[in-house]
């Protein structure tokens, strides 16, 4: 829902999702564990959202260049750009690449709730997780107007301030102070479809079964991801 | 009876004449007529003087339009915010404060027309380029001066390249488009 409000992502109808076509920036996968008996299986969610990968499958394939990295590691879609060849969407290992089918709908009470910060994509064109640029942006040149360097926490994407649980947690990887640097040190630390080879800029914690005997750590059951996104020094 | 039209008109007629004129008149079009400078500036329901408020009165920008140093888009004041000056400034013979008081008094909105038309996609940052010390003036030209509000500055994407690059403002497609 923080999602949909900050980016400004239509309404998905019923019929959205039994075409398959609908526009979710981030979703929650759902494992279950394995066990014969479907009652004493517990599920495990995983949020699932672009990737960010340093080394993108999705960004070669685009005839036109809409989509690329920018200098701060963003995987970054650039709508006006995007003429609707849909490469990108077939390239992406995670599927989370939406497409526009149709004109976005919004109720009639949204006309004035929508974030003007973010464009609304029209019927035509490919979209993703941008990971709240509209926010980093903000967040650096507020920065830049106190006269300070970026800070942790300074910038939170909606998913991660809306985490009652801090599950997503936003930061800059090159500096090793930062709370995602020191979290993506542990041991507990994958990337999903990490054998791609696509350096993600997400990775995930594993989760530690507490149930599990002598504690042990099941790399299966990931369950806190987080998004270390690195992004540049601002200058100027 | 056919007649050849190359013959008929000599070379003017010849396809490579044509091109080379047809690129030019459009090149000429893409310029003038087809440039969003180019477009009438509209007519607003009420005929607020920038002349008087800006040029005479000398307020600044920001004090009507207030969240042009705070925030991305530089906004129209509220009714209300015409209100602080209007409940006392009420001269007779006006008749556009007349319509001021009466959309105040109805519990109407001013729907004002938009001058600066910029596409959905692009996302222009007002507070980023007042604190960076940039004058109003630099892309509206000289509002104190206009009877009718229109647009004086090309605002397509090359003349906004153009300037990031001679400040040295970042150029990354994400700066503008997001």
């Amino acid at each position: 829902m923080a999602c949909q409000a900050e980016n400004n992502i239509p309404i998905n109808e019923e019929s959205a999702f039994r075409e398959n076509r609908a526009i979710e920036w981030i979703r929650i996968e759902r494992y279950w564990t394995d066990s014969e008996d479907f009652a004493e299986s517990s599920p495990q969610y995983l949020p699932m959202t672009c990737q960010h990968c340093g080394n993108a499958p999705c960004e070669p394939v685009c005839p036109v260049y809409a989509t690329y990295h920018t200098p701060d590691g963003l995987n970054a879609q650039i709508y006006n750009r995007c003429i609707g060849t849909r490469y990108c969407g077939n390239n992406c290992p995670w599927n989370v690449r939406y497409f526009n089918y149709h004109d976005p709908k919004f109720e009639d009470t949204f006309t004035n709730h929508l974030n003007p910060d973010v464009t609304v994509r029209s019927r035509g064109i490919m979209e993703k997780c941008s990971m709240c640029v509209q926010r980093i942006r903000r967040g650096v040149r507020e920065a830049r107007y106190d006269g300070r360097e970026l800070q942790d926490g300074d910038i939170m994407p909606a998913c991660a301030q809306t985490c009652p649980t801090n599950a997503i947690i936003f930061g800059d990887l090159n500096n090793p102070d930062s709370q995602v640097s020191q979290m993506v040190a542990s041991d507990r630390n994958y990337e999903l479809f990490g054998e791609l080879g696509t350096a993600p800029g997400l990775t995930y914690l594993a989760k530690v079964d507490v149930d599990a005997e002598e504690h042990s750590e099941e790399e299966e059951h990931a369950a806190v991801p987080q998004s270390p996104v690195i992004w540049m020094t601002v200058n100027g | 009876m056919f007649r050849n039209p190359y013959v008929a008109y000599g070379v003017l007629a010849s396809p490579g004449i044509l091109l080379v004129v047809g690129i030019a008149t459009f090149l000429i079009l893409q310029r003038t007529l087809l440039a969003p400078t180019a477009q009438a500036a509209p007519d607003q329901p009420i005929d607020f003087p920038h002349t008087v408020h800006a040029g005479m009165l000398e307020l600044d920008c920001t004090f009507c339009h207030r969240a042009a140093s705070e925030e991305p888009h530089a906004g129209l004041p509220a009714l209300e915010q015409c209100m602080f000056c209007h409940t006392a400034v009420q001269p007779e013979d006006n008749e556009q404060i007349g319509l001021l008081l009466e959309a105040w008094n109805n519990y109407e909105g001013v729907e004002w027309e938009r001058v600066h038309q910029l596409p959905d996609h692009v996302q222009f940052v007002h507070e980023a380029h007042i604190n960076a010390g940039f004058e109003c003036s630099t892309c509206h030209g000289d509002v104190e001066e206009m009877e009718k509000i229109k647009q004086v500055r090309d605002l397509r994407m090359d003349d906004c390249v153009e300037c990031h690059l001679d400040n040295e403002a970042p150029i990354d497609c994400t700066t503008c488009h997001y």
